[in-house]
């Protein structure tokens, strides 16, 4: 009987973790590195058209990973797309800063809800809130400094280009 | 070993605990809660000899060695840019604290305006937004009142105090009546941005044509064409002049210059001409045979 009430309890276990860890993969299905969900129910004045609500969370996307490399493998070449003004500014200096001190920084299953809060009435700069999860290492080296998975807030601001939405603005704030 | 063995079990276990919880006080940090960008700020910790600080943030990453228990000066360059930093203090096993930083005073407004040039008599047509960064181009977050002006030199147009909300504010408000420059301002306390929009004639009204012969053929010309508030349409408006006889159409494009469109038309005897503009249509002219 008790063996058979143990059996009960290991398979709710099983089933909660599957619950836990199996139902946000299946939120961001086909993206295992960066996960971007954007929401445009509140942007305003300017309506969110579809086609563009579509370039803009893929170039977010596509920022979020190239930022990740760039700190991760120490080179500045992969914010060459996405990332401009003071965004590009202050993540070129992050680069370099790394590089003399020897330190990096790995960003790893990244989830991003991303709420478009405007839009210009003539669409050319976009603000976006991004509560975002994922984990953050800091090595010196091979040595591990810092290990957290957290929630971080960011405000974003990204205007149009030639063929894409880049990132004049990305930084974090303690609340939205 | 032999030694420990013989020491009762309770100091034993109390003795470990305090080894583990010695060095983790340590390297206690404290940081402060926030800091204005651009200005300097102090760690400290505590405790006795060497270890590693570092400060990961926003376009810093630093490393350096430190006596624990002195304060750790973060120099105001290093702070600049708005975000989350990082303080780690290494001393064997690492511990971080982290603080934020935010943006300073206002020193930008940037002020984007549409268009760059605006019909007359047009609804919703002219709208401006207005962003407000600091010294170091973050944005400025907390709410701050932007006033807005839009006036050509014979009327005023708009004016209305609009508070940012997340960092930005803007507007949408109507042309004017009469063609010439715009003046649009953005200010916030003693910043201000300032752009032109040109408004120009909207659609021309009325157009009224006449035709003359010449050896070469009819020659067709506007009057001077105007909207419907009597501005003068803007040189290069295209007016479309139409030829009409028997065995068909003529049509001939030709922009306005100084302020007149003007067109030969090799046509057989007797044609109607027309002319027509975006949606209006000029007076029909009938030429007939000569005898």
């Amino acid at each position: 009987m008790s063996g058979y009430i143990h059996s009960l309890h290991s398979m709710r276990l099983v089933i909660c973790l599957a619950l836990i860890f199996v139902i946000p993969l299946a939120a961001f299905p086909d993206e295992p590195g960066v996960a971007v969900h954007l929401d445009i129910s509140k942007a305003g004045p300017r309506k969110v058209e579809t086609e563009t609500e579509r370039r803009i969370a893929a170039d977010y996307r596509l920022a979020w990973d190239n930022l990740a490399q760039a700190l991760a493998s120490g080179t500045s070449a992969p914010l060459d797309a996405l990332f401009v003004g003071p965004a590009r500014e202050w993540l070129q200096q992050s680069v370099s800063s790394q590089q003399r001190s020897g330190l990096s920084t790995r960003y790893s299953n990244q989830r991003h809800q991303v709420r478009a809060i405007f839009y210009s009435p003539e669409g050319d700069v976009i603000e976006l809130q991004d509560t975002a999860e994922y984990q953050t290492q800091i090595m010196d080296g091979q040595k591990q400094i810092h290990d957290e998975r957290r929630t971080h807030n960011f405000v974003v601001l990204m205007t149009p280009a030639a063929d894409r939405w880049v990132i004049r603005q990305l930084f974090e704030v303690p609340q939205l | 070993m032999k030694n420990l063995s013989g020491l009762p079990l309770l100091t034993v276990l109390v003795g470990v605990l305090a080894g583990l919880t010695v060095p983790a006080r340590a390297q206690e940090l404290n940081v402060p809660h926030s800091v204005i960008a651009g200005e300097g700020a102090s760690v400290s910790s505590h405790g006795n000899g060497k270890a590693t600080f570092y400060l990961v943030g926003p376009g810093v990453s630093q490393k350096r060695e430190i006596s624990l228990g002195d304060e750790i000066r973060i120099a105001p360059t290093d702070l600049e840019h708005a975000g989350r930093y990082l303080a780690i203090l290494c001393a064997g096993d690492c511990r971080s604290a982290e603080f934020s930083v935010i943006a300073a005073e206002p020193s930008t407004v940037a002020f984007l305006v549409h268009p760059s040039r605006v019909p007359v008599h047009q609804a919703d047509a002219i709208s401006g937004v207005a962003l407000l960064f600091d010294h170091f181009s973050n944005l400025v977050l907390t709410s701050t009142p932007v006033n807005f002006v839009v006036k050509s030199p014979k009327e005023n147009l708009f004016s209305k105090p609009i508070t940012t909300q997340n960092g930005e504010a803007w507007f949408r408000t109507s042309s004017g009546k009469a063609a010439g420059p715009v003046t649009l301002t953005a200010s916030a306390d003693r910043l201000s941005a300032q752009r032109v929009v040109q408004q120009v004639a909207s659609e021309p009204c009325n157009l009224r044509i006449k035709a003359a012969e010449t050896p070469h053929g009819i020659e067709v010309q506007t009057e001077p064409v105007r909207d419907c508030a009597g501005n003068p349409v803007s040189d290069g408006t295209i007016i479309s002049f139409t030829g009409a006889d028997s065995a068909g159409r003529i049509s001939i494009d030709a922009p306005i210059k100084g302020g007149i469109a003007r067109a030969r038309m090799a046509v057989p005897e007797p044609v109607v001409i027309s002319a027509a503009s975006g949606v209006t249509i000029g007076n029909e002219l009938r030429i007939g045979k000569k005898p």
